[in-house]
């Protein structure tokens, strides 16, 4: 016992030497994306106060493109407004009468404040200030006035870690505009501008300039957000599809206000998608 | 280590010079504690220091790694500069302790050292290896620079207060 101990003594800096080593592999591979618990990540109570804190200086930087950009989407809000309006007008008279149609909006956005983003590693997350109190749950979709961003990997009491689109692991159902060729758009290296859509159809009409947007096929976004525009076709593995270079309609370097999209079907959804299991296992 | 760790989160991991560099000031803990602190005690704040990083920037033990690593290379690099001897057996590193030359290239070559595993960690199967080369040898060579002159800095300060 006595020895054993001497022996521990004598080599312990190569035990704490193998324990932390062990303790880092272990970080370095378990850390799935999915599976993850709040306490590991940028959004736990300490480093998100931390963070709030340093955006509220850091956020004025970007405030003139942002300013821009903001200014850009609401002309273009505006003017699609005033289109729909004298198509109204137009229907309305065709119509003759003007009883209501009763909609329900399927999606609310909650805003929220980038307070933490990331562009230069493989996978990339930001950090945003609302979470589980806020009513935002993992896997719900956020996009900023540009379009798509991410998608809500954690969710604390006030904070929440988001899946930047910039994640090599992370692929988004996408489509070509007014199409219905749908194919998996992921990102895969170091510029912060492009990333790629694959699993096209071969037999799908395109030209380069044309949008992409998402395909709604998730309940994390509705259909139509623009994520890119295609630059051009390049090389594929399968020669059965096409695979897409695309300019990313958000610039990421700059996300600083965004929007959750909270899905009020998700929860039929995911319990219809549930409910499928069960009766396949049954059989 | 608090103050480096926050320097290192809030400022430099965000900006990466030309698309290539990235400084590592955070490593600053590492290099500068006294050569006669238990190795034990050394690998405790090289990891500590580095999951602290790694939960500030979602890079789940890629710093953490790399840091016990440079600690464990410590020893070996500063006493293959300097004879250790009874002299140099408690020293601290530093510009005033090594002279610039020694300390010059015991700070390069733990820059280096850092660099090439960060990257390699973090990047492999991710860039090709002559990118990971690339922002390697670049970030080395920023580390090093930024790392020296807080160095310096702290330097003057303690010899005004002398």
């Amino acid at each position: 016992m006595n020895n054993l101990l001497n022996f521990i003594l004598k080599y312990s800096k190569w035990f704490v030497f193998t324990i932390y080593v062990l303790i880092s592999i272990v970080l370095l591979v378990v850390s799935n994306n999915y599976q993850q618990s709040i306490y590991m990540t940028s959004a736990n109570a300490v480093t998100g106060s931390v963070y709030s804190g340093w955006s509220s200086v850091t956020g004025y930087f970007h405030l003139h493109s942002i300013n821009e950009s903001l200014q850009h989407r609401n002309a273009m809000l505006q003017n699609e407004v005033l289109n729909l309006q004298s198509q109204l007008r137009e229907l309305r008279a065709a119509a003759g009468d003007s009883i209501p149609t009763p909609t329900v909006e399927r999606f609310d956005y909650i805003a929220a404040g980038v307070i933490n983003n990331n562009t230069r590693h493989p996978k990339n997350f930001f950090t945003i200030n609302k979470g589980m109190n806020d009513g935002v749950r993992t896997g719900m979709g956020v996009v900023d006035q540009n379009g798509v961003v991410g998608i809500v990997n954690v969710a604390g009491r006030h904070m929440a870690r988001v899946i930047s689109l910039l994640n090599e692991t992370q692929h988004f159902s996408v489509k070509i505009k007014d199409t219905s060729f749908v194919g998996s758009l992921s990102w895969k290296g170091r510029n912060p501008e492009i990333g790629y859509v694959e699993e096209i159809p071969r037999h799908a009409r395109y030209s380069p300039g044309d949008t992409i947007v998402t395909s709604g096929y998730s309940t994390a976004f509705p259909e139509g957000i623009p994520v890119g525009v295609i630059l051009n076709r390049v090389h594929s593995r399968d020669d059965s599809f096409f695979t897409f270079k695309v300019k990313l309609t958000s610039d990421f370097r700059t996300i600083n206000s965004v929007r959750v999209i909270r899905d009020i079907y998700k929860n039929e959804i995911d319990s219809l998608a549930a409910f499928d299991v069960v009766t396949s296992e049954d059989k | 280590m608090i103050v480096l760790v926050l320097a290192q989160v809030l400022v430099c991991n965000r900006i990466m010079l030309f698309g290539v560099a990235v400084a590592f000031v955070f490593i600053y803990v590492v290099v500068s504690l006294p050569m006669k602190l238990k190795t034990d005690w050394l690998l405790t704040w090289a990891f500590v220091s580095g999951l602290l990083v790694d939960v500030f920037v979602d890079t789940p033990g890629v710093n953490a790694l790399s840091c016990t690593l440079l600690a464990m290379m410590k020893k070996p690099v500063l006493y293959a500069y300097i004879p250790r001897d009874d002299h140099t057996k408690n020293v601290v590193p530093s510009l005033s302790t090594l002279g610039f030359a020694v300390y010059a290239k015991y700070l390069l070559t733990m820059s280096a050292l850092y660099c090439v595993m960060v990257f390699t960690i973090e990047y492999f199967s991710f860039v090709s290896v002559k990118e990971i080369v690339t922002m390697s040898a670049a970030s080395a060579v920023l580390t090093f620079l930024i790392l020296l002159a807080i160095d310096s800095l702290i330097i003057s300060r303690r010899e005004k207060r002398l």
